[in-house]
């Protein structure tokens, strides 16, 4: 059998297995079994075991369910009113008002949270009826907030980036560190469209709130204080390289820890119920990189990887061919999977690949991030196309198409990193200078 | 078999939720091991071999809950074929996932097992400061791979007496019922 009837047998067999709706983790590892099974004599249960075990008994890995609980317990706090409120009084200047609070709302949020569902479902909860009540456009207030709660997985702490460097073997901090500027970049090629088409559609903008005197918009701020203290905390904590990532997420949960019981939300059952919700998160995602941390070690077997890498290589494809082509499977797939289980499935083929075109991990980290970010707003599977589904009671395609803007600029985010893939390592060289 | 709220259906989720707060503690573990460590380092107290112990809290929680994981519908599958197929074809179709399942985290439990009892015959140590032998955490794994292995040998009796899966949830229907599912960690 030659490497392309087996990896088309591998390829047939994985769609099949997924389609019929095994669980993510599950098909993945029986598309490893098969390889090896058709490949090699090694006994399979044993590597099964091995690769599973240092995979998950790993003192890095635990940075994942703490950034998880940290999010879980803010998520729980009066966060939301506090954001629309502190926030609103400071925006209603620029053109397109308290639409910006979508964007700002959502990058604040998103550098505690590692997660695009919670972003959006935590601002739109109050963001959402608040812009309608004014009677501001619905598309536009619905397309913000569907594209900006995908910062949440952009600006770290991000779920998504602790899997992709965890799968890549790159450094979760490093990851979190080039997250930084691009999520700022996002959020300005958000704000900026947002203010070209209210100056485009002046009658679409409604007329700002009454004003406030400044001292009461202190004292709505205020409330957002701690808050930024923590992200303070957090980013700087990282910045200047004192806390490893996992202890940096130890000290994060301990400050929304702190946050919650300052606001009052603390108790018993949010307790309980952000560790139990954390801790079932984690297991669904450790499943699944234990399933692709055993098809990796499979593959290697099968030496598909690096034949692949070697074409690519031999076929002497541009870069910037190679990322364009990468990009429409991306976008294919982000339609179809969702974000983790899309970075997993890719990443024993992709990686090498990659590494062998010249690009760096780190950067490809933070071009695949932006890749799922897409996924969440593209139909019919996209999480928080889904979330606002529900909160606004429009159907999906509705929605998706209010998305479809910010899917566009994301579209535009990958571009200006490849061209300037400065935006993305600046911060990681500046912290690791080797 | 397995009866509406019979003492063996009551056994068994008290065992899953088990399983999950297990899970749950184990991270409130890793939570006070890492607080500890980083501020004790600042004030020169040291636990020893803190790492070791924190890694094997990790592989404990990512095993423990599980079950208690795939009881409440959090696995993530891809259902948008699935959730085209109605009455006898889709009971099939869950019929031979879960079957399928079944089979694959019977085999994984398995190879746990032997690979857990090879470092006890073979006296396998952690390296760090601290000795520990390497069975203890591995039994984690096991425990909560077996778990799942019933869990889902569970699900399949309850479809093939023709009830609908326990992890089957309806949509929501109000945006309150929504924000409560994300909160409870519906999702990235």
């Amino acid at each position: 059998m030659t490497l392309v009837q087996l990896s088309l047998i591998l390829l047939m067999f994985m769609i099949a297995v997924l389609a019929s709706g095994i669980w993510i983790s599950i098909g993945l590892a029986l598309t490893g079994l098969l390889a090896m099974v058709l490949t090699t004599n090694v006994p399979i249960g044993s590597v099964l075991a091995t690769t599973v075990w240092s995979a998950s008994a790993s003192w890095t890995l635990a940075a994942l369910p703490l950034f998880i609980w940290m999010g879980e317990i803010l998520f729980r706090t009066k966060l939301s009113e506090e954001m629309f409120r502190g926030l609103a009084p400071w925006l209603q200047w620029l053109p397109g008002r308290l639409l910006h609070v979508n964007v700002v709302g959502c990058g604040i949020f998103a550098a505690v949270s590692g997660s695009s569902a919670a972003t959006c479902a935590t601002i739109g909860k109050i963001a959402l009826p608040e812009l309608e009540r004014r009677g501001y456009d619905k598309d536009m207030a619905l397309g913000s907030l569907a594209g900006s709660g995908t910062l949440g997985l952009l600006i770290p702490p991000s779920i998504p980036m602790v899997v992709y460097a965890v799968t890549a073997n790159v450094s979760v901090l490093q990851v979190f560190l080039a997250g930084f500027l691009p999520g700022a970049m996002v959020m300005g090629l958000y704000s900026g469209y947002i203010m070209i088409w209210s100056l485009l559609h002046p009658d679409k903008t409604p007329p700002r709130d009454p004003r406030q005197s400044f001292l009461v918009k202190l004292r709505e701020s205020a409330k957002l204080i701690p808050t930024l203290l923590l992200i303070l905390g957090v980013f700087l904590s990282l910045i200047l390289g004192i806390a490893t990532a996992t202890e940096c997420a130890a000290w994060g949960v301990f400050g929304a820890l702190m946050l919650a019981a300052w606001s009052g939300t603390l108790n018993w059952a949010t307790f309980s119920d952000s560790l139990m919700s954390a801790a079932r998160l984690t297991g669904m995602i450790m499943l699944i990189l234990a399933g692709a941390a055993f098809t990796t070690a499979a593959m290697a077997y099968t030496g598909i990887p690096a034949a692949l890498a070697g074409w690519v290589e031999a076929k002497q494809l541009s870069p910037a061919m190679l990322i364009a082509a990468l990009t429409v499977m991306y976008i294919i797939l982000g339609c179809l999977i969702d974000g983790i289980s899309m970075i997993v499935l890719t990443a024993v083929i992709v990686l090498p690949m990659v590494q062998k075109a010249g690009f760096d991990l780190i950067w490809f980290g933070v071009y695949l991030i932006i890749l799922v970010e897409m996924a969440q707003i593209t139909p019919p599977v996209g999480f928080n196309l889904f979330v606002l589904q529900n909160m606004s009671g429009r159907d999906t395609f509705t929605v998706a198409r209010a998305a479809f803007p910010f899917f566009l600029l994301l579209n535009v985010a990958v571009v200006l990193i490849y061209l300037f893939p400065e935006i993305v390592l600046y911060l990681p060289k500046k912290v690791f200078p080797d | 078999m397995i009866e509406q709220r019979g003492i063996l259906r009551r056994v068994l989720d008290g065992t899953y939720l088990l399983g999950g707060i297990l899970a749950a503690l184990c991270l409130f573990a890793i939570f006070v091991l890492m607080v500890v460590m980083s501020a004790g380092r600042e004030v020169g107290l040291n636990i020893p071999a803190g790492d070791d112990f924190a890694a094997f809290a990790m592989a404990a929680l990512a095993f423990l809950g599980l079950a208690y994981v795939f009881k409440s519908g959090e696995m993530i599958r891809v259902g948008f074929l699935l959730e085209r197929l109605h009455g006898g074809v889709r009971r099939a179709v869950e019929i031979a996932c879960l079957s399928v399942g079944f089979a694959f985290i019977s085999y994984f439990a398995w190879s746990a097992f032997t690979f857990a009892r090879d470092s006890w015959r073979l006296h396998d140590m952690s390296s760090g400061v601290i000795a520990i032998p390497l069975w203890i955490p591995q039994t984690a794994m096991v425990a909560g791979l077996v778990l799942l292995a019933i869990a889902m040998l569970d699900e399949l009796l309850i479809v093939l007496s023709g009830r609908k899966p326990t992890y089957e949830k309806e949509p929501p229907k109000t945006a309150e019922e929504l924000i409560e599912r994300v909160a409870q960690g519906g999702g990235v």
